[in-house]
């Protein structure tokens, strides 16, 4: 079973699809129930009318005893829209072990994908980098060109977060989930404008920062020029003597993001290259889970 | 402070590598991508800045150990002062090498040469030692290694031009073998000479002169020297209404500078001091002409010749000498069976009698009246197939042959095994056989002549004379085989003609007939030279030679012989009287009379003048012409640094000869001081500081 989520063996898997369903059949033993509500044959509560509710739903019954217009809610398994955004920046070509952190991000965005599906979600994906690179809004039927999407996938311009994810949450008009996969090398409150546009429009928002396990550790020894692969910039380093302070700036940074993300209520995971995607599959159904009771 | 080996401080250059290695291609030896540097930039600079210092602490640390390893190898020494150092350099052994081939008369360059050496003499320091030596293509040394500038002035005060061309080698060896025996470190030689490319011959180059020798030449040439000269002189002799004639022709050399002009002189031919033809001429730069004079007739008995051009900057080639001497003949005594003349000495007699370079006196007599008066003045017998030879003749014929007359003995019909008594036997080389009948096969041939031997020389050469055509129906052969001695075989390998040598004369044994009656030798055109050449071997008979190079040793009794014809005697039976030899610097030479013969060596230029001691002005007298060695009347010069480096060691060539001098001494300073031991204890003493100090740095790192 672990041998099909380690991202090693399955970056052997040229198939993305394949790869996204193998995850997910293995992951998943039965379908969850949808915290989300929709429409079923399962009541779930009353609320009142809302101006733009459909007049189909009012329970006419309630509104003769009590006089007042209440829309009946059912336990739906989902309809709610998925949308992904994948940053396809420079910086996420970078992989010190084979596998790019760009190679992670699509396998773990092609298994959302794929695991959604299931969960009937209407799934859309962004690949952005300083801008948008490439947009499919939502929908049932958009699995395969997601997939498509996301194999197409690959890494040209430096990244810029503002920009394309505040265009993002003006295209956005029905709330879902919005998943962000990115390495987020940005200052966390940088990062934090960035995505509140989203959360601000209803959004539940869960972000995967993905590094490679090279960028946590530091590992290098020799001393060496040190290219910068969003600007091209080299930069001397003697790694013997910096890598402390960079692991203590790395851990600094997650923590600050943490930190702020989670004030925001929004979902934050850090992910290295080498952790298994069902891992990452784990956490999304954890924190859906926690979004939908916090609701 | 100075160096012992400077080329080791090249090694400190090395130290640019590390630190080139260090400072640049070390950070940019490999690109290492990364997602951000946002991180790494925050890092304040000064820290990576702190920590590369104290790498730079350690690469000091070993950029020193590696300097003071390179200075220790360059064997540094504190010198001492100049006047000091010039006392531990020590006393010099100094030779001094001075040309004095004849090319040395060209202007005034001996004098520049003494000049020159005097000079340096001067300049020698108390302890030095100096000798001279004098070379052209021999060497001579004129004063023993000495202080003295006294003596040494006067020896090169007396040095003469010599009449000899230039060679280096005898010099350098000379020199070589002073310096050799010399117990002073340093060594100079001091070349003085005007460098002719004659004089460095390839084998001069095996010439190595000590090492440490400082080799420094002084070069009297000059790139502008002119010179005309008589390079040769051919004589043609020949007889006109019974008289001897002579036509001489010369040839003159010009050398000069390429772009000179062509020049007018005027060559002329003298005969006994009298001046007989002068003729003009016009020589362009380089080039060389040939003067002819019109014949004249030659006086009786012997004249001195001289031809000469007028005089230019190098008088001594302009002029050469020669001495005509009347025709001389070789006398023959033909001895036959009996007083009638047969045809047996037909063929051989009118052979004889065509002769003119030398002449053939050819004299006939019957075997049984030879007597000793008759083999007087006779330079060769021949005998003519006799058929019987009594111990009485051949007891005189044995003892002419041991006293240097040439015996050719003829066999034919006539002579037979039994013809010669038990006391001719050592004039054979064996016994004599039977005779082989080779009549059946349409006659034998010739196969094997020795062309090394005199007899046959001349016919070497392609078309000079083919013994192929002649064909032999008898011969006689011997009854043991021949090994020694055959100049000429048939084609079944019996011994057609045979030398042997008996005392000083020899006896040649030739096994056919002279005749037509074995043979048709007799008929081939072969015949008449061969003949002449049997009979001139048999005699011994050289020419005399018209002249004389200087530097040749001339055998006296052995010309007197050959010009004077038997006032000396034969040459070879010693001499009863003493010869005055007047040279042409008038310098008399006195020949003792001896049994040895007598050889004088020609060391000068012009006619020596050979007579009998006490004679008078009337007794006969020979002269001996004398001329130079030609090849040194070009002068163009050689580099003397190319002479300086094929003699000298690579490291003692003359630009470092200042060097060289000093070189024992230094050593024996930079001995004494030895800093470079202290340089390298210091070395490791900063390798091992670094260890440890990188050790502790490593671990503290970890």
């Amino acid at each position: 079973m672990f041998r099909f989520v380690d991202p090693h063996v399955l970056a052997r898997i040229s198939n993305l699809s394949l790869l996204a369903r193998s995850v997910v059949e293995g992951f998943i033993s039965g379908l969850h129930r949808s915290t989300y509500l929709g429409r079923s044959v399962d009541f779930a509560e009353h609320r009142a009318y809302m101006p733009g509710d459909d007049i189909r739903r009012i329970d006419w019954r309630l509104f003769a005893r009590t006089d007042r217009f209440y829309v009946k809610e059912f336990e739906a398994d989902t309809n709610t829209s998925f949308t992904l955004l994948l940053d396809v920046s420079r910086s996420m070509s970078f992989g010190s072990e084979g596998l790019t952190k760009l190679d992670y991000a699509r396998f773990l965005a092609a298994s959302l994908a794929v695991f959604s599906q299931k969960q009937r979600d209407r799934i859309g994906i962004v690949t952005f980098d300083e801008d948008i690179v490439e947009f499919v809004p939502p929908s049932a039927k958009h699995l395969e060109i997601v997939l498509h999407t996301i194999d197409r996938a690959t890494t040209q311009k430096p990244s810029d977060y503002r920009r394309p994810l505040l265009k993002v949450a003006e295209a956005i008009h029905r709330r879902g989930i919005v998943v962000l996969i990115s390495d987020l090398y940005d200052e966390p409150e940088s990062i934090l404008d960035a995505v509140k546009g989203l959360r601000y429009k209803g959004n539940d928002l869960i972000v995967f920062h993905v590094l490679d396990p090279a960028e946590l550790r530091f590992p290098y020894v020799e001393a060496a020029s040190y290219q910068d692969l969003e600007t091209g910039e080299a930069f001397p380093v003697i790694p013997d003597y910096l890598r402390d302070e960079y692991r203590n700036l790395v851990q600094e940074h997650v923590r600050k993001l943490t930190r702020s993300l989670g004030d925001n209520q929004i979902d934050y995971s850090l992910l290295d290259t080498s952790t298994p995607l069902d891992y990452a599959l784990f956490h999304y159904l954890a924190s859906r889970e926690r979004l939908t009771r916090t609701r | 402070m100075s160096f012992l080996a400077p080329a080791f401080l090249l090694g400190a250059l090395a130290l640019a590598v590390p630190i080139i290695i260090h400072l640049t291609h070390r950070e940019k030896k490999d690109v290492v991508p990364f997602p951000s540097l946002m991180f790494l930039r925050k890092i304040p600079y000064r820290s990576v800045r702190r920590q590369r210092l104290r790498h730079l602490f350690l690469f000091a640390l070993r950029c020193l150990a590696l300097l003071l390893v390179a200075l220790a190898f360059a064997r540094p020494f504190f010198e001492s002062s100049r006047a000091s150092a010039a006392s531990a350099l020590g006393p010099r052994e100094v030779v001094f090498l001075i040309d004095h081939s004849y090319s040395m008369g060209y202007e005034d360059r001996l004098s520049r040469a003494k000049a020159e050496v005097e000079g340096r003499i001067q300049s020698l320091g108390g302890e030095d030692l100096a000798s001279v030596v004098v070379f052209s293509d021999r060497a001579e040394i004129l004063n023993p290694p000495t202080s003295d500038k006294a003596t040494l002035g006067d020896a090169v005060a007396g040095i003469q031009l010599s009449a000899r061309a230039t060679g280096f080698g005898p010099g350098l060896k000379l020199a070589k073998r002073i310096l050799d025996e010399s117990e002073l470190s340093r060594k100079e030689v001091v070349l003085v000479s005007d460098f002719q490319r004659l004089g460095f011959e390839d084998e001069d180059d095996d010439v190595w002169l000590p090492a440490g020798t400082a080799l420094t030449p002084v070069d009297l040439s000059s790139a502008e020297a002119e010179n005309l000269a008589l390079t040769s002189v051919s004589l043609e002799r020949d007889e006109a209404s019974g008289r001897e004639r002579l036509t001489a022709a010369a040839r003159v050399t010009r050398k000069a500078p390429a772009d000179g002009s062509p020049i007018a002189s005027s060559i002329s031919l003298e005969i006994d001091g009298r001046s007989l033809q002068t003729k003009p001429f016009e020589l362009a730069p380089n080039t060389s002409a040939t003067i002819g004079f019109d014949p004249v007739t030659m006086p009786a008995g012997e004249a001195r010749g001289t031809i000469r051009i007028e005089e230019d900057a190098l008088p001594q080639d302009n002029v050469y000498h020669f001495v005509l001497s009347p025709g001389q003949a070789l006398s023959v005594l033909n001895l036959e069976e009996g007083a009638r003349r047969t045809r047996r000495s037909f063929y051989l007699e009118r052979a004889l009698e065509i002769g003119d370079r030398p002449s053939f006196r050819i004299g006939s007599k019957a075997l049984s009246q030879l007597r000793p008066a008759d083999l007087a003045g006779t330079d060769v017998v021949i005998l003519n197939d006799v058929p019987s030879l009594s111990a009485g003749p051949a007891g005189l014929l044995s003892e002419f042959v041991k006293n240097g007359g040439g015996l050719v003995v003829v066999l034919g019909e006539a002579s037979s095994r039994s013809s010669f008594a038990e006391g001719a036997s050592e004039l054979f080389p064996a016994a004599l056989g039977g005779v082989v009948d080779r009549a059946r096969d349409w006659g034998g041939t010739l196969s094997y002549l020795d062309y090394g031997s005199p007899v046959f020389e001349v016919f070497n050469a392609p078309h000079s004379g083919d013994f192929s055509g002649a064909k032999f129906f008898r011969y006689r052969a011997f009854d043991s085989a021949v090994s020694e001695g055959v100049l000429a075989r048939y084609d079944d390998g019996v011994p057609a003609l045979v030398e042997r040598r008996l005392g000083s004369g020899r006896v040649l044994v030739w096994t056919s007939t002279l005749d037509t009656f074995w043979n048709d030798l007799a008929r081939q055109p072969v015949f008449l030279p061969f003949m002449h050449q049997l009979v001139k071997h048999a005699a011994s008979y050289a020419e005399a030679s018209s002249w004389h190079t200087v530097g040749e040793v001339l055998d006296v009794d052995r010309y007197l012989a050959m010009v004077l014809e038997g006032e000396s005697g034969d040459g070879a039976s010693g001499r009863s009287f003493d010869l005055v030899v007047t040279a042409p610097s008038s310098r008399k030479i006195i020949l003792p009379r001896t049994d040895e013969r007598a050889l004088l060596p020609l060391e000068e230029q012009g006619f020596y003048d050979i007579r009998r001691a006490g004679a008078g002005g009337g007794a006969s007298s020979s002269s001996v012409a004398v001329n130079l060695d030609t090849a040194e009347s070009d002068l163009s010069p050689l580099d003397p640094e190319e002479l300086v480096a094929s003699v000298t060691f690579r490291e003692t060539t003359e630009a470092g000869a200042v060097g060289s001098e000093a070189s024992d001494s230094r050593e024996a300073q930079e001995g004494r001081q030895g800093y470079w031991w202290f340089l390298l204890a210091g070395a490791l003493l900063l390798l091992a500081t670094e260890t440890f100090l990188s050790n502790r740095l490593s671990m503290a790192a970890r």
